[in-house]
């Protein structure tokens, strides 16, 4: 909210320095974001007039101008700019000054010729047509009429001798929402009184009921309709205050009437529209719910097709406005208007906020309807616009207003324990404290014994209970006054991570100890990476939440595996020309029951692994998944994996039994390509609840004994589809339970074992805990073993 | 006799000081004390000496013998000492020569910073609790006290999935999930992923926020103050300084804004606090007792406080990373240099 200090003066006295009174407002609640000051971005500039103007003798384009700056001496400027003449007035940025952009303009030559300064166009000075008209005008801002001496300062002529500050209002204060309500917490900071705004105006126009009736069909979207008429009106231009203070927070003034109801808006806070009388068919006013489909078109000269859960101001045929939002064009005012009604009304918020988003229509009015208009408002409002009409003769004000009334004027009471409120805060406020604070905010408050009896203004509706008065009390009183306590009467708590939080944590260092870096990526990702991912069309995988309102179509929908967000990590470092890189990611998985979504998606944690570079390979990989799975002590199967996503030949699906857990594998050559990169990429997914639904639940004491271990090593021929995993089965089954390690420690291929076969070298480890193992009972097992791979194997001894 | 036993010794001993290697010196030990050695020898002898001089003979023979032995023993060690050495000379590398990369990998920034703000809080006696990311309007709005169609809304832009279902804007709907199922005292901390629709240097659509609550008897604005202080200067520095500037939130009542000073600067005033000396890190306030009376809990037998911050935004304070982008850019050099 943008509030100028000016305004701000006609309703309290503030002798501070504008930046002590922005730390102020801060400490009070009122963040101040920005303080506009003109004038100091503007230096040295002055009003000056062109006495004579020649050409320069060594350029074309340039001429000599001589500029009376009301001193002894003309000043000699050169000037690009064509539009100007002999006895112009002009805005002179003289030897050392500075403008709104920032540029410093100094003396200096021209094409051999001293240049004293700059004459400004009105985008050099920052001005809009608003500002001052010919602003936009290309070349230099001619200032013809203006009265002032020549040598003004130009901020005395522009007006800038104002300051704007920029407040931050929170959601809960919209009665700040206007130059009264700030001016009201600065009169509290500043222990001054609040001036309420001059009202005062002569009837001479007969009565209200004369030009209008007005019926309030639906009192629950309004509860409280007021209105009042002026006749004979006259538009014009408003008088020079009203522009320049609705320029200065940024409002284009555009005629009285208009300006009158934008006024009223910014200092009262009170949104006010105006009807052409005439225009309204049987001089009625209706506030009701429009019909399904009733159409209007708005003051932006569009149509707006309106339902039942909208509010109309109607006349007896017709929708005139769209109540609280924007006026109709079919009862507006213009150039031939001879009467006027003010409307000055209240509305409920959460109506007017729906119908603003329904209809994508938003305007000053909504906004402040949306956050809240007290009880208040409505009649001073309408008072201060015909209090304005009447001053600057604007036309003739009718007897009366219409008050249509639904709503209870009457303030609450609220009756709270003081100690209740050092009890929220921690500390004791004396109590002569807490009754001063809360009156200078207009809360009337007397202490009966030790109890706060409190009457919250209308305009306060936000004061409901103690915390409400706690945070009054404590924002004036100082949060310096707060101490630093520990808790010290509350109960002792035992903190920590859950198993699984645990269980992540664990994941994560066995990933980076292992060399992989975590990355942080979207839960969002495109529709299209399922095609990326050629996954088929009835995969489960494309059932997934969408987002009704994405930033983009790329970020819309929620991923249901973290594969493609790890290939897009991949292949953007490699793009980079990163040689090579490990990386992995803990994230959720949002998989929906049915689409479209009606209940909350399953969410389920995933670790997701990548790599690539030259040393990279499907068993450099999956040593990290073989580490988390050897850590929770999973029994799991490798099988090859068939996910549309993956090389055929070098991917495997992780089962603990039947229950798939997760996969590893090389990337699919295509869906690399698809992401530009040449380089071989790999990934892992493990499904994080399964590995702590499956894990092994603590450690066992397991006796070694002091028996010396028997080790046997063989080396079998078998056909290449033969499995390491089908051999250490087959051997281990076979070994029994003296066999306490099988593993293959080489595989060897050569012409001599034959085509599409290999030889396999298999360790075995044989040890009992309570007697040394006789070398004819190893041998009997290690024959076993051998008699077993051949039968089911089709192995043979080499 | 006497003479020519010190001659031998003497002699003895010289051969084994020059012995080069274990081999030299098993030489000299069979010329001298070798069951055919020269000492060996001279003992034999000794039934030629006369009677009364044997014992005196004797002792110059075993005095010098136990001086030969021992001077080998001590030689034998020196030589194999000196072996060992040559042999580990020989088999000498390049110390300074690393022939494999180092693969360490390394946490997420905004990871490192989560995990010491969940340590400080757990040894404080905070458990670590988490809720859905797609969340029903209820938790995320209107049991923290933000009804449909109320201004308040327009604080936190949401993405929505349906007419009840969003991704929630901060964490604070596992507030309420956590009020409704357990009985106070409460102690929580939440980290978690929130979403907004923004996207620019300092908003990233997907964001990490961690929030505490605490419901207990006797909670007030002090207990808050004290906390976030003691918070402040364990993930900070120990000179580390809290303030509260009020401000509001549907959820809170009062409510705050909480400034550190700054980490750079210590208040000096610097780019980073843009001159303040101050950085604001936090939203906090006393809980509201609506929202406790909308979780099921007595807001006149218990009061509480609860505080939000967003993760990445402490990241950027604390490693002076100017765009937040940057942290979701996953780039390798960038991660690694957090090992």
């Amino acid at each position: 909210m943008k509030v100028s200090l000016n305004w701000l003066k006609d309703f309290v006295d503030i002798d501070v320095d504008v930046h002590e009174l922005a730390d102020k407002l801060v400490s009070a609640g009122f963040e101040v974001e920005e303080i506009i000051d003109k004038a100091s971005q503007t230096k040295n500039v002055v009003l000056g007039k062109i006495v004579k103007l020649t050409k320069h003798p060594d350029a074309d384009k340039l001429q000599i101008c001589a500029i009376d700056v009301g001193q002894k001496e003309t000043v000699q400027i050169i000037t690009g700019a064509q539009n100007v003449a002999e006895g112009d007035l002009v805005p002179v940025a003289m030897d050392n000054s500075l403008l709104p952009t920032g540029q410093v303009i100094k003396k200096g030559k021209l094409r051999g010729i001293e240049s004293c300064g700059m004459l400004c166009s009105g985008e050099e000075l920052m001005l809009t047509e608003a500002d001052y008209k010919g602003a936009s005008v290309y070349g230099i801002l001619i200032m013809n009429g203006e009265k002032y001496p020549l040598g003004t300062d130009i901020n005395v002529v522009l007006g800038n001798d104002d300051v704007v500050l920029d407040i931050g209002v929170t959601a809960n204060r919209s009665d700040c929402n206007s130059v009264l309500g700030i001016a009201r917490e600065i009169a509290t900071v500043l222990g001054k009184p609040l001036r309420m705004p001059e009202i005062g105006f002569e009837c001479e126009a007969g009565e209200v009921s004369d030009y209008v009736d007005v019926k309030v069909e639906d009192a629950q979207l309004c509860p409280r309709y007021m209105a009042a008429a002026v006749r004979d009106i006259k538009i014009c231009p408003s008088a020079e205050i009203i522009q320049k203070r609705l320029r200065s927070v940024g409002l284009r003034p555009i005629t009285n009437f208009v300006d009158i109801t934008n006024y009223v808006l910014i200092e009262i806070g009170q949104p006010m529209h105006a009807f052409d009388a005439d225009k309204l068919s049987g001089s009625k006013i209706i506030a009701r719910r429009a019909a399904n489909g009733e159409k209007i078109v708005a003051l932006d000269n569009k149509e707006y097709t309106l339902d039942d859960s909208m509010l109309a101001i109607c006349d007896k045929d017709k929708p005139c406005a769209i109540a609280g939002v924007m006026g109709g064009n079919n009862s507006c005012v213009d150039e031939n208007t001879k009467d006027i009604i003010f409307e000055s009304a209240k509305f409920a918020r959460d109506n007017i906020r729906r119908t603003a988003r329904t209809l994508n229509l938003h305007s000053d009015s909504s906004f402040r309807y949306e956050r809240g208009i007290d009880l208040e408002s409505q009649r001073l409002g309408l008072m201060r616009a015909l209090t304005l009409v009447y001053k600057y003769g604007y036309g003739k004000i009718a007897k009366g207003v219409v008050d249509c009334c639904n709503a209870d004027l009457t303030q609450k009471t609220l009756r709270v324990d003081a100690g209740r409120i050092d009890d929220i805060l921690g500390i004791v406020v004396p109590r002569d404290k807490m009754v001063s604070i809360l009156n200078s905010l207009q809360i009337e408050t007397v202490l009966e014994g030790d109890t706060l009896v409190c009457k919250a203004p209308l305009f306060r509706d936000d004061i409901e209970n103690a915390n409400d008065l706690a945070e009054e009390i404590i924002r004036l009183y100082g949060y310096d006054n707060i101490v630093e306590t520990l808790m010290d009467k509350g109960k002792q708590t035992v903190g920590g991570k859950t198993d699984d939080q645990k269980a992540v944590d664990t994941i994560k260092n066995i990933c980076v100890n292992n060399g992989y870096s975590e990355t942080l990526t979207y839960s969002f990702t495109s529709p299209r990476s399922f095609d990326v991912l050629r996954l088929s069309a009835d995969d489960p995988a494309r059932k997934c939440v969408t987002i009704l309102n994405p930033l983009g179509e790329d970020v819309s929908v929620m991923r249901t595996s973290l594969a493609y967000s790890m290939m897009s990590v991949l292949a953007s470092n490699v793009l980079k020309s990163v040689k090579n890189a490990r990386f992995f990611e803990v994230s959720n998985v949002y998989l929906p029951e049915s689409v479209p979504v009606d209940k909350q998606p399953e969410e389920r944690e995933r670790l997701v692994i990548g790599a690539y570079g030259k040393d990279e390979n499907f068993y450099t990989v999956n040593e990290v998944v073989r580490a988390i799975i050897d850590k929770f002590g999973l029994k799991v199967t490798f099988a090859r994996s068939k996910r549309p996503y993956l090389h055929s030949g070098k991917s495997a699906d992780i089962f603990v039994g039947k229950f798939p857990i997760g996969y590893v594998g090389e990337v699919h050559p295509s869906v690399a390509a698809a992401f530009d990169v040449k380089e071989r990429l790999y990934v892992a997914e493990l499904d994080v609840a399964s590995v702590e639904k499956y894990r092994k639940k603590g450690y066992k004491f397991e006796e070694i004994g002091k028996y010396p271990p028997v080790e046997r090593d063989i080396a079998v021929t078998v056909d290449e589809s033969v499995t390491a995993a089908e051999i250490l089965a087959c051997v281990t089954s076979a070994g029994g339970s003296m066999m306490k390690i099988a593993r293959i420690f080489d595989v060897y291929r050569n012409a001599s074992i034959g085509e599409n076969k290999k030889s396999v070298a298999v360790n075995m480890v044989f040890r009992l805990t309570d007697r040394t193992l006789t070398d004819e009972e190893v041998s009997a097992k290690v024959e076993r073993v051998l008699t077993k791979l051949t039968s089911q194997l089709g192995a043979a001894l080499r | 006799m006497k003479e020519k036993i010190e001659n031998l010794m003497n002699t003895a001993l010289a051969e084994v000081e020059q012995a080069q290697s274990v081999a030299d010196l098993a030489k000299v030990k069979v010329r001298y004390l070798g069951k055919n050695g020269e000492l060996t020898a001279l003992l034999r002898g000794m039934k030629d000496v006369p009677a009364d001089q044997r014992p005196v003979v004797g002792a110059y023979v075993n005095t010098a013998r136990d001086a030969i032995t021992n001077a080998a023993e001590e030689k034998e060690k020196a030589l194999k000492e000196k072996e060992i050495e040559e042999k580990m000379a020989k088999e000498s590398i390049d110390v300074t020569y690393e022939p494999t990369e180092v693969r360490l990998g390394s946490l997420h920034p905004c990871t490192l910073v989560k995990n010491e703000i969940v340590d400080i809080f757990t040894s404080l006696g905070f458990s670590v609790a988490q809720g859905p990311e797609v969340e029903l309007d209820f938790f995320n709005f209107q049991a923290l006290n933000i009804p449909k169609d109320h201004p308040a809304r327009d604080m936190q832009d949401t993405f929505y999935l349906g007419e009840d279902m969003l991704l929630r804007t901060h964490t604070s709907p596992v507030q309420v999930r956590t009020m409704l199922d357990k009985k106070p005292p409460i102690r929580i901390v939440v980290p978690g992923k929130v979403y907004r629709p923004d996207d620019d240097a300092t908003h990233s659509p997907m964001f990490q926020q961690i929030e505490g609550l605490v419901v207990d008897k006797h909670i007030t604005l002090c207990d808050l103050k004290g906390i976030l202080s003691l918070f402040a200067k364990e993930l900070f520095d120990k000179n580390t300084k809290i303030r509260f500037r009020p401000s509001y939130f549907p959820f809170t009542e009062p409510s705050v804004e909480v400034d550190v000073t700054c980490s750079q600067c210590h208040g000096k005033g610097c780019r980073l606090c843009k001159g303040t000396g101050w950085i604001e890190v936090l939203g906090a306030g006393v809980v509201n007792p609506k929202v406790l009376e909308n979780c099921g809990i007595d807001s006149n037998e218990y009061s509480g406080f609860a505080f939000g911050m967003g993760i990445e935004r402490i990241t950027m304070i604390k490693y002076g990373i100017p765009d937040m982008r940057i942290l979701f850019e996953n780039d390798a050099r960038f991660l690694r240099s957090f090992r």
